[in-house]
């Protein structure tokens, strides 16, 4: 059994790496993330230079915080920003098998469907993972490039890696929420468009409105919680812990859901 | 050996295939002849675990195609709307394949030599013309060496070499004690190429049996078959 689903997890990643549609899509979000954080290179370097003796940083005019906890948040959330766009990875190489046949030579090759969403699942969280580790590992460079002049080991600080675990945890399982979603609805479109859904709900904090705890089952929500520190200006609607099980829940029922449905449908 | 015994299928409340039956016996090539629409592909991807049955089983070497544990090295298929992603490369599609079932890689580019493709490993599948699919779909189908291959259509969209190198591969393969079924409309291929047939007409059996015994009292396996699928909702004509 464990064999056949390694056999099978090394096809699903054949197939996702063999896809043109998704290295592009990576190399896109990959490019876009070093853009993003080259832009932000002078102003993030100018504001370390003006490190106070207290170790006090004013990254943003009027907000001083304690420069190793605001920087080592800033290396988390430069790569959180990235989530944005990596569930589109996660809905293209869901998406492809509903393209041409593709499901049914899936199935011809892997008939047992629990086996195959299991392989397809790992193929697609290792995929994930792979892609947030680059996403991490540009932001750590361009963090020893801002502070190198101040504190050059504080990328590779336990404090750090910590951010960049939280940031990877939360960027393979938001991905695999959108994989799933996609397998169910059957549609690459469909599952972008439901995941946009589920970040707007956080972006426009219309839950949050009405109660931070409907706020906190949100995935984007989740990993906000999960990622940032609360602090005067920034109100979390729940702690780390229960982003974590709403991280892991998300996932799992979806995945849930898509392996009942890929085993009750015909593979049309 | 293949064997469904009472497949059933419907689509709201019409049968698409009706308490379907039949063998398929090692060593002989049988074709599974009907007109558009009558059940074929349906009964193909019912016996290869694509599609549920409402009623019925259908065994593969005697287990549901779902429990072998490495199908592609007991069943070869070539099914419509079984195919690659057309943005993938024909020599992904077949490595990945193997991968999944424990297949070493070098056999899929023994394959794709078999079947003339050497030359388009590398080439996206959407930049294939017709035929260049259909061999790569046989190339697929032949990547575990297996026992029994089901073809739906194999020859379409297949040049005279090619449609001559089918029928010579699929007789060579059923004379070494193989199991071949062949889905077709195309009479004469068929009676050129198969030693049985199963006819299927508006879902239910109509005939199965030597192609002798089910032409006999006929003029040719053609005029058997429209004998035989008239009386069920087959076309007389355009």
């Amino acid at each position: 059994m464990v064999s056949d689903t390694v056999s099978a997890a090394r096809a699903e990643l054949t197939k996702i790496a063999t896809l043109r549609g998704v290295r592009l899509l990576t190399g896109v979000i990959v490019g876009l993330h070093v853009l993003m954080l080259a832009q932000n290179v002078s102003a993030e370097t100018e504001a370390v230079s003006k490190i106070t003796a207290d170790g006090m940083i004013e990254r943003f005019p009027g907000i001083v915080r304690p420069a190793r906890e605001a920087l080592v948040e800033y290396l988390a959330t430069s790569s959180f920003q990235m989530c944005l766009f990596l569930p589109c990875i996660a809905a293209v190489i869901a998406g492809q098998e509903f393209r041409a046949g593709q499901l049914g030579t899936s199935l011809l090759a892997v008939p047992r469907r629990g086996l195959l969403i299991g392989a397809k699942t790992l193929a697609a969280g290792g995929f994930l993972l792979s892609v947030a580790a680059v996403i991490a590992a540009i932001s750590t460079a361009f963090m020893y490039v801002t502070v190198k002049g101040w504190n050059p080991g504080l990328p590779v600080s336990a404090d750090a890696w910590i951010a960049q675990a939280k940031f990877l945890t939360y960027a393979v399982l938001s991905g695999l929420i959108t994989f799933a979603i996609t397998m169910v609805a059957r549609s690459t479109l469909v599952g972008i468009l439901i995941t946009a859904v589920l970040t707007v709900l956080t972006m426009s904090q219309i839950p949050a409105a009405f109660t931070p705890a409907l706020d906190a089952l949100v995935p984007l929500s989740a990993g906000r919680n999960l990622i940032l520190v609360p602090e005067e200006s920034l109100r979390l609607s729940a702690g780390p812990g229960h982003a974590m099980v709403v991280l892991v829940t998300w996932p799992l029922l979806a995945t849930v859901t898509a392996a009942v449905a890929l085993g009750r449908r015909d593979a049309r | 050996m293949i064997e469904a015994v009472r497949l059933t299928k419907r689509y709201g409340k019409k049968p698409a295939v009706d308490d379907v039956s039949f063998t398929v016996r090692p060593g002989r090539i049988t074709g599974f002849l009907g007109p558009n629409g009558a059940g074929k592909s349906t009964t193909l991807r019912m016996l290869l675990g694509l599609d549920h049955p409402d009623d019925g089983t259908a065994l593969i070497a005697g287990q549901r195609y779902r429990d072998l544990r490495h199908p592609l090295r007991t069943v070869g298929a070539l099914l419509d709307g079984a195919g690659p992603v057309p943005e993938r490369r024909g020599i992904d599609h077949l490595v990945w394949m193997a991968q999944s079932n424990r297949i070493p890689r070098r056999r899929a580019h023994e394959v794709l030599e078999l079947v003339g493709l050497t030359g388009a490993a590398r080439q996206r599948v959407k930049g294939y013309s017709l035929g260049m699919g259909q061999r790569l779909g046989i190339a697929a189908a032949l990547l575990g060496d297996p026992e029994i291959l089901v073809l739906d259509e194999p020859v379409n969209g297949l040049d005279p070499d090619g449609i001559r190198w089918v029928r010579n591969f699929l007789r060579e393969y059923a004379a070494s004690g193989r199991t071949v079924l062949l889905s077709s409309h195309l009479m004469a291929e068929t009676a050129g190429t198969a030693d049985d047939a199963i006819v299927i007409a508006g879902g239910r059996i109509v005939a199965h049996g030597s192609l002798d015994d089910i032409s006999a009292g006929h003029e040719s396996l053609e005029s058997a078959f429209f004998a035989l699928t008239a009386e069920r909702g087959g076309r007389g004509g355009w």
